[in-house]
């Protein structure tokens, strides 16, 4: 994760346009990226480029919806702010639900589209710090040993040492030295902050076939 | 009197008669020498006639010998003239026989004035009179016979061949007029023979005791004569009669003729194009202060057309005097009150030797149809109008988006501009460059409001050369965020030597706008690497261009390929069918068709043709 500051990626066919929106963004001392087309985007794109995108909808070969879709299918978390010639309301609300920012109608006024700009990199923030969370939880959760990691299952799942020790066929000793180490190990204090990590880690409950709990 | 004095004395006026009339006519001049041959024929007979009633009533021999010597003078006068009449009248006979008779009857002269006391006799011994018929007694010669006799019968031999050769030939030319003639003529000469000179002779030799009888033995021939003659002046009154009917005939057809005309409204005229003459039965000259019967120049023709036909209908008949003579317009003529009245004509030209004399010809009045015409006309441009505003509907999504692009753009860069302008350093450079774009991006948006502003103008059809590439690529740029919306890929193929073609502009944009948006509706189903529309403009004929618009659509079924042009078809929700039916009523306008067809690849084609304005190629 870099501090510089975010970048916005401007995307549209027309290069009147293009240039347009570039130096109105660049008026407000923002840091541009131009690109007169998705293809030129995606073949340019750094994973490390934080900040937004600004996607003129209707565009040869390529419209602003598909584009949004590959950005998913490669994982490129950008947040996307449209706009459009003309404020179609279904073309709006799909465009909302695959995760756009903002959808402005052209010719879009400087201040609405700063107000997006501003929200779009708060969300990029907010994005990437949550990502960064979840990568360091990952990393945690991958120091654990097998054995840690069925441990800490039964542990989410809220069963007692004891239990566990009977359902692997070992000794509560054991199992109370396991769970010291996932606990150390995984920079957690309490159990309540063990099972907010694992879940958000995406480890599952486990339960006995038998024990419904 | 003795009735062989009064028989001779008639015969001889009759003859003398028969002179007069021809003589008349010889004056006159028609035919003229045949007529005349046969006066001089007629007279001499005549001649003859007295002097045969003279020598029947010779009191001494001395007389009847003198009569008788000179007698041959009026016979070679009546050959010459026969010949003469069969040369003239009938255009036969061998000229070498004429001679030849001529010859033998002049020497029969001679020979009468040289030898013995007259032709026939050596010396006339007596007079013998004889009683003819129990009352009246006459006188004939006896004496010794001339040697020299037989030259007379000898001429009238050739006179008989020459006749009969002359009716020989008659009789090859064949027509029955000649065989008639030929058949007159040949026996009346044989039955002369054998009368006239075959009974002297015997008269002569004293076998038989009779007058001559050459005067009345010519008769037949005269008769035959006159008859001939007179079967002309017949048939001359017979002509006569049938022309005078044919003129009251023909002043009836006349009358018919004008009052059909008149009834038709049809005005006839005729240009005398040697001495620049214009005759016309219209009535309505009088409008123009020209009297009927004046006539008037091409000229002055062409002062009181409309300015606009003026020209046209000039070269229209300088092509028809140049070509095959047929002259077809329809021109107005505009009136002194300012009135406009429509015509219609059509003549032709008659030449003489590819020189024009003059061009006949009728015009009728055709305003009233050419208001119905003019009042559909406008009905026409009006649906036309109508349905192209329709289109525009259509496309009004894309055309707000084309429009919004100058207007987003320059929105960006003023407030730009303003941005810049309220920093503590302002980069006036940056700043005009930006104002720059502004000018620039403003005349865009004013070129697609032009574009549509013509596209949805309700002017009057004008058509003028112009490049039809051009038009395809303004209709594809009208289009353009359209066709990118529906993801379509446009392929274009122009023929860059693409010839000129008089047409309007706004309506073949028109026909152009409907067949691509047509194209893309037929390709809304299609997997979005199917969309591909082609439009190709290229030669078809080397007067002829076609445009083709292409889809990769399902196609049309081929029932449909032609009822899809009928009024009311569609398949389209909310069209009201008349697209394709315009598009085919403006391409017919221009002269061209408008056809589709199914193309091999799949999906449909729509294609029109357009002739190629005479001239270069753009």
């Amino acid at each position: 994760m870099n501090n510089a500051a975010p970048t916005v990626l401007v995307i549209d066919d027309d290069p009147s346009v293009l240039k347009a929106l570039s130096l109105l963004l660049r008026s407000m001392e923002m840091k541009v990226a131009a690109f007169c087309s998705p293809h030129e985007f995606l073949e340019q794109y750094q994973p490390e480029t934080h900040g937004c995108l600004v996607l003129d909808y209707s565009m040869p070969n390529f419209n602003g919806l598909e584009l949004q879709q590959e950005l998913t299918a490669r994982d490129i978390g950008l947040p996307v702010i449209f706009l459009t010639g003309h404020g179609d309301i279904p073309l709006s609300v799909q465009a909302m639900k695959q995760g756009a920012v903002d959808f402005l109608t052209k010719p879009v006024l400087d201040q609405d589209l700063i107000e997006a700009i501003h929200a779009a990199f708060e969300k990029d923030r907010l994005n990437r710090r949550t990502r960064a969370e979840l990568a360091e939880i990952l990393q945690r959760l991958a120091t654990l040993t097998p054995r840690e990691r069925e441990v800490l299952a039964h542990v989410v799942s809220g069963r007692l040492n004891k239990q566990i020790a009977a359902d692997l066929g070992t000794v509560e000793k054991t199992i109370k030295v396991h769970r010291a180490h996932l606990m150390t190990k995984l920079k957690v204090r309490s159990l309540a902050d063990l099972v907010r990590l694992a879940e958000r880690g995406g480890i599952k409950s486990k339960l006995p076939p038998d024990q419904k709990a | 009197m003795s009735w062989i004095t009064v028989l001779w004395s008639m015969l001889a006026s009759a003859c003398l008669t028969f002179a007069l009339l021809h003589l008349f006519i010889w004056a006159k001049g028609i035919q003229p020498w045949a007529n005349l041959s046969f006066a001089v024929a007629a007279t001499a007979a005549a001649v003859i006639t007295g002097m045969e009633l003279m020598a029947m009533r010779a009191a001494s021999i001395e007389q009847l010998a003198m009569i008788l010597r000179w007698a041959h003078l009026p016979v070679l006068i009546l050959w010459v003239a026969i010949v003469g009449f069969v040369r003239c009248y009938f255009d036969a006979g061998r000229p070498w026989l004429a001679w030849t008779v001529g010859i033998l009857r002049g020497l029969a002269l001679i020979l009468s004035l040289t030898t013995g006391q007259n032709l026939f006799f050596d010396e006339i011994t007596g007079l013998k009179p004889v009683t003819i018929l129990g009352s009246d007694t006459i006188s004939i010669a006896e004496g010794t016979l001339n040697p020299w006799y037989v030259v007379g019968p000898l001429s009238t031999l050739a006179l008989a061949g020459f006749v009969l050769d002359a009716a020989f030939t008659m009789w090859r030319r064949g027509t029955d007029n000649g065989r008639r003639r030929a058949i007159i003529f040949s026996s009346s000469i044989i039955f002369f023979m054998l009368t006239a000179v075959g009974h002297t002779a015997l008269v002569n030799a004293g076998v038989l005791d009779s007058p001559y009888i050459v005067g009345l033995s010519f008769m037949p021939i005269l008769f035959a004569m006159s008859y001939e003659l007179s079967h002309d002046l017949f048939h001359s009154v017979q002509l006569a009669h049938q022309l005078q009917a044919n003129e009251a005939e023909l002043r009836l057809s006349e009358q018919r003729m004008s009052l059909a005309a008149s009834a038709a409204d049809l005005r006839l005229w005729e240009w005398d194009i040697v001495h620049d003459e214009i005759w016309s039965t219209d009535k309505q000259r009088m409008l123009f202060g020209i009297a009927l019967s004046e006539k008037i120049s091409f000229e002055h023709f062409l002062s009181v057309l409309h300015d606009e036909d003026r020209e046209r209908v000039r070269l229209s008949v300088e092509k028809s005097l140049k070509g095959n003579g047929h002259f077809e317009s329809e021109y107005r003529i505009v009136y002194p009150d300012g009135r406009i009245i429509w015509v219609a004509a059509r003549g032709r030209i008659e030449f003489d030797n590819g020189q024009p004399l003059r061009m006949l010809g009728v015009s009728i009045d055709i305003t009233r149809r050419k208001q119905a015409e003019l009042e559909v006309q406008q009905q026409r441009n009006e649906l036309t109008h109508l349905s192209r505003v329709n289109l525009l509907g259509e496309l009004s999504g894309s055309l707000a988006h084309e429009l919004n692009q100058p207007l987003a753009a320059i929105l960006s860069n003023a407030q730009a501009a303003q941005r810049f302008l309220a920093r503590d350093k302002a980069d006036i450079a940056e700043v005009l460059d930006i104002l720059k774009d502004i000018v620039s991006e403003d005349r865009r948006a004013g070129a697609i409001i032009q574009r549509l502003r013509i596209l949805l103008r309700k002017g009057e059809v004008r058509r003028l050369p112009l490049d039809v590439n051009k038009v395809v690529k303004d209709v594809l740029k009208l289009l353009q965020s359209d066709l990118v919306n529906q993801s379509i890929t446009v392929t274009i193929d122009l023929d860059q030597k693409l010839p000129v073609v008089n047409g309007d502009r706004v309506q073949l944009q028109q026909v152009l706008l409907n067949l691509i948006l047509n194209a893309c509706e037929a390709m809304s189903r299609s997997k979005t690497s199917n969309r591909q529309l082609s439009v190709r403009t290229e030669r078809a004929d080397t007067d002829l261009i076609k445009v083709s618009v292409g889809d990769r659509g399902p196609g049309i079924s081929p029932e449909s390929l032609e009822s899809i042009f009928q009024p009311f078809f569609t398949t389209k929700k909310q069209g009201m069918g008349l697209g394709l039916t315009i598009c085919r009523n403006i391409i017919s306008a221009h002269e061209g068709q408008l056809r589709a067809s199914n193309s091999v690849g799949g999906g449909a084609v729509l294609h029109f043709t357009l002739p190629a304005s005479p001239g270069v190629s753009v």
